[in-house]
């Protein structure tokens, strides 16, 4: 039962396996604590499995799953990197790598989007992965007007960014 | 166009690597786990024992301990009441510990996994308090005895004089004070070192809710 059980369940993760390495590609910025993270969100989604009802989507699943192990549960390993304000860090981007190329553009976003805190981050994330609001304010637990105020103020601060 | 529409562009690209196959993810499945909320159950279980071990410790160790408690309480129904007060305490908080780890669920929303990741810990700071506050009124209680009930000690303490009657007092609550003190800081950095980031991230939502 338990080898039935870890196949199935191998075999949904290794199809869906780009939910863990997009949360973990957010929430860290090297290889070994991607692994780290990905290794974790395993554990703690294996764990969660015999709970899990067929009637949600896996995938749905894996993004609380995944976020809430990033956010919550994960205990940084010490080579990923502090998240700083956003405010502060802005500038200094700026400053250093603006350039008008799509490449250099989506560097300094991508740079931009590390900065932000973990909440911000899943805001991000959950955006990117078209998620409506709805889902949006109840994978966090907050309400949609929440979610949706926060996320335009994200916005606004990358647009700034690459158009200032 | 939009930072994020450009972001997104990229994301997509993305989805379709796959970088794992299947023989990769069986053995991750059963490594170990560092998530906080384990760490956190093992400190509840360490706590646990520590307390009942510090509790029970005097009465199986030392006879002498045993003889004084006898005489201290002469009558008995009270030992017997404050141990079986004690240990059903003990059993209270070892249902609420195991409640509350019930219903830490991975599949709530973040906000709700948090709180009852600090609900929990909440609990666990309440025995130690207990526990702090037992050992303190117990102290209190013995050295009250002491000093009225036992015909030695009574005669001796007869013989000190106000002045270092209050020194004493003042020592005995120094002590306690530093003691306490240590417990604390040691309770603040475990506790504050584990939960830093789930604080900050729950502050950061409960912001969301007042903006």
């Amino acid at each position: 039962m338990t080898k039935e059980l870890e196949h199935s369940f191998v075999e949904l993760l290794e199809k869906h396996q780009n939910i863990v390495h997009k949360v973990c590609r957010l929430y860290t910025n090297n290889y070994d604590a991607h692994n780290d993270l990905f290794q974790e969100i395993t554990i703690q989604l294996w764990k969660a499995y015999p709970k899990f009802r067929g009637d949600a989507k896996f995938s749905t699943w894996m993004y609380r799953v995944g976020l809430n192990t990033a956010i919550t549960l994960y205990r940084k390993s010490k080579r990923s990197i502090k998240t700083q304000d956003f405010q502060g860090v802005e500038f200094k981007i700026k400053a250093e790598y603006y350039d008008d190329t799509e490449e250099e553009q989506l560097k300094v976003l991508y740079k931009a989007v590390h900065q932000l805190n973990d909440i911000e981050k899943a805001l991000v994330f959950l955006y990117l992965e078209d998620k409506d609001y709805r889902e949006i304010s109840e994978t966090l637990g907050i309400t949609q007007v929440n979610a949706r105020v926060k996320m335009n103020r994200i916005k606004t601060k990358l647009r700034t960014i690459l158009n200032p | 166009m939009d930072g994020l529409d450009l972001l997104k562009k990229d994301w997509d690209k993305e989805s379709s690597k796959k970088k794992l196959s299947v023989k990769d993810i069986y053995p991750m499945l059963h490594k170990k786990s560092s998530s906080i909320v384990k760490i956190l159950f093992y400190i509840s279980l360490a706590e646990l024992v520590f307390w009942i071990l510090v509790n029970s410790l005097p009465y199986f160790t030392s006879d002498s301990y045993n003889e004084r408690l006898d005489l201290v309480f002469q009558n008995d129904y009270i030992l017997t009441g404050l141990t079986i007060t004690s240990y059903a305490i003990i059993l209270l908080f070892v249902y609420l510990l195991y409640k509350s780890y019930k219903s830490i669920s991975i599949t709530d929303s973040a906000k709700n996994l948090m709180e009852s990741i600090l609900k929990t810990r909440k609990i666990i700071k309440y025995y130690v308090l207990y526990n702090l506050i037992a050992a303190g009124l117990s102290l209190i209680i013995g050295f009250y005895y002491a000093l009225h009930n036992t015909p030695n000690t009574a005669i001796d303490f007869s013989n000190i004089s106000d002045k270092k009657m209050a020194l004493i007092i003042f020592v005995i609550t120094l002590i306690t004070a530093i003691f306490v003190l240590v417990i604390w800081l040691f309770y603040k950095l475990i506790y504050g070192l584990l939960l830093k980031r789930l604080n900050r991230n729950y502050n950061e939502l409960k912001k969301l809710e007042v903006d």
